[in-house]
């Protein structure tokens, strides 16, 4: 099974400033970290590369120091990884990375199996895993929390609902956005992360992927941000319990009770 | 673990590199380096296990990748609860394998990244949670004989709720405690040492002189502007504890390390 993961390198703290013109992240100064989402999605497809057989290419779209997210994923257990990398790239909105993307997963070739995390939790916009899916015309699923290869067309896969699971079959090839969950991502391994540092990361420009410059960038964006502004202050309000600890754990129930918690 | 405190054998605390570390070489040699020397005077190297809840490698795999020598009265490994199953038989039979005895079982700090052990991964049919207690009954049960296991007492603690911890971490196959950082004469830990005398004793030293770092564990805000001075604190350490060993956190290799030969004597 050969499986591509997309991962991204987000802000390691919610709290990014954004800029007043742009309405863009201010990414300097900020420590960058893998999206915690594209953990479970790496772990997913290293076990089921472990379980089928095949190979797993992690996939990225960004800025140059981006590679060390990839790095990240070769020391968990990735067998490649590909950084899409140019100037032409950037201000892309979900649209235009999702088509950047998706050119990439074409030039890799023979791809079984896309998987995304659900969400980045830098823009929580979860457009992009079904963007891909969209450019590649690919059957896509979102919110997995299990999957399983019934034979090697088809997976089975167990999605999240508002009122509870679908159990979807896919035929592939296919994308799939799996939740935080499905798995427990491994922590890697110390010889792991010696061999991420000597891999030797391939960088891909617009013209290795065939795509029109035109559908990249803002230009292929047709997002437009006008307004932002941060959330008003949450009112909460502390309430003290006293007593013996049987009397405290009595009234908080009742409390958790009477809003509907317990 | 009597025998490092009839012996005035310091535990000496090394911290593993870092996962997210961009100097990852420079950091292994300068954990080589600390760790030799630390071999070369006699002390017992402590080897933590995600400190703080911060990814760092494991000291067992970086002991294996840079073949570094393992004197088994030499070393102790810290063991905590945030580990999946595999992880953790992976490290319990490397210390076996490369002959690590002395095990410091600890709850320990967790982040979003880090894997918690599971009641179900422990086959415990009793307990919903994973602490210190629990991985202390499995590695007794799962490698009898094959380690001398240590636990920590946390004098800052309310006293009733640690003391009752402590009674069950020693019934689970605990021979040897570790306090947490101690800074002078300490009640609770008095009374601790006279309910178990005959259990080993390692006080913590903070060795930092950044003694409001502190402030979160004893539970009362330090000044940031209190002076502290770590070594002549140890000796005071070891006038008010003649008979308990010494854990030394955050020693400072350049300035503090050249001093402990004449520090405990």
């Amino acid at each position: 099974m050969k499986i591509v993961v997309c991962v991204k390198q987000v802000p390691a703290t919610n709290e990014a400033k954004i800029d007043p013109e742009t309405k863009r992240i201010l990414r300097e100064d900020i420590k960058a970290i893998l999206n915690p989402f594209d953990h479970y999605a790496i772990e997913e497809a290293i076990r089921l590369r472990n379980k089928h057989g095949g190979e797993v290419t992690v996939l990225s779209m960004g800025p140059d120091k981006a590679v060390r997210v990839l790095r990240e994923a070769i020391s968990m257990g990735a067998d490649h990884a590909v950084l899409l990398n140019d100037k032409a790239f950037g201000g892309s909105d979900t649209w235009a990375t999702s088509y950047a993307l998706a050119k990439a997963i074409k030039k890799i070739g023979e791809v079984d199996l896309v998987l995304c995390g659900k969400q980045a939790i830098d823009g929580d916009t979860a457009q992009v895993g079904p963007g891909i899916a969209a450019h590649l015309d690919w059957i896509q699923a979102t919110y997995v929390m299990e999957i399983s290869v019934l034979n090697a067309h088809q997976l089975k896969v167990k999605r999240m609902n508002e009122m509870g699971y679908d159990i979807c079959l896919l035929e592939t090839p296919a994308v799939v956005s799996v939740v935080k969950g499905i798995n427990v991502p491994r922590v890697p391994t110390l010889k792991g992360r010696i061999a991420s540092d000597r891999y030797e990361i391939p960088i891909w420009r617009p013209a290795d992927l065939g795509a029109d410059i035109e559908h990249l960038g803002l230009n292929g964006s047709p997002t437009r941000v006008v307004k932002t502004q941060p959330p008003a202050p949450r009112d909460t309000e502390t309430k003290l319990i006293e007593g013996t600890p049987q009397s405290c754990a009595q009234s908080l129930i009742k409390e958790l009770r009477l809003r509907n918690l317990l | 673990m009597l025998h490092h405190i009839e012996n005035k054998i310091y535990h000496v605390e090394i911290l593993p590199p870092k996962q997210d570390t961009e100097k990852l070489s420079a950091d292994l040699a300068l954990f080589a380096d600390k760790y030799n020397k630390a071999l070369e005077i006699g002390s017992c190297i402590c080897l933590t296990d995600n400190a703080m809840g911060n990814l760092a490698f494991q000291g067992t795999e970086v002991i294996e990748e840079l073949n570094l020598p393992v004197h088994s009265e030499q070393i102790m490994i810290h063991l905590n609860t945030f580990h999946t199953l595999e992880d953790l038989r992976t490290i319990l039979d490397t210390c076996k394998k490369i002959g690590i005895k002395y095990l410091l079982i600890i709850s320990g700090d967790g982040s979003d990244r880090l894997p918690k052990l599971q009641s179900t991964d422990l086959n415990l049919s009793n307990a919903v949670t994973v602490t210190s207690v629990e991985l202390l009954h499995y590695i007794h049960h799962e490698y009898p004989n094959d380690f001398i296991l240590g636990v920590a007492f946390n004098p800052y603690e309310p006293p009733e709720h640690e003391f009752h911890k402590l009674e069950r971490k020693l019934k689970a196959g605990a021979s040897f405690i570790v306090t947490q950082p101690v800074i002078e004469k300490n009640e609770i830990v008095g009374q601790m040492l006279k309910l178990y005398p005959s259990v080993p004793v390692i006080i913590e030293a903070w060795m930092s002189k950044k003694l409001h770092l502190l402030s979160e564990a004893v539970g009362y805000e330090i000044p940031e502007t209190t002076e502290f001075d770590p070594v002549e604190t140890l000796k005071t350490l070891h006038k008010i504890y003649p008979n308990c060993g010494v854990y030394l956190s955050l020693l400072s290799f350049k300035t503090q390390f050249d001093l402990l030969n004449e520090t405990w004597i």
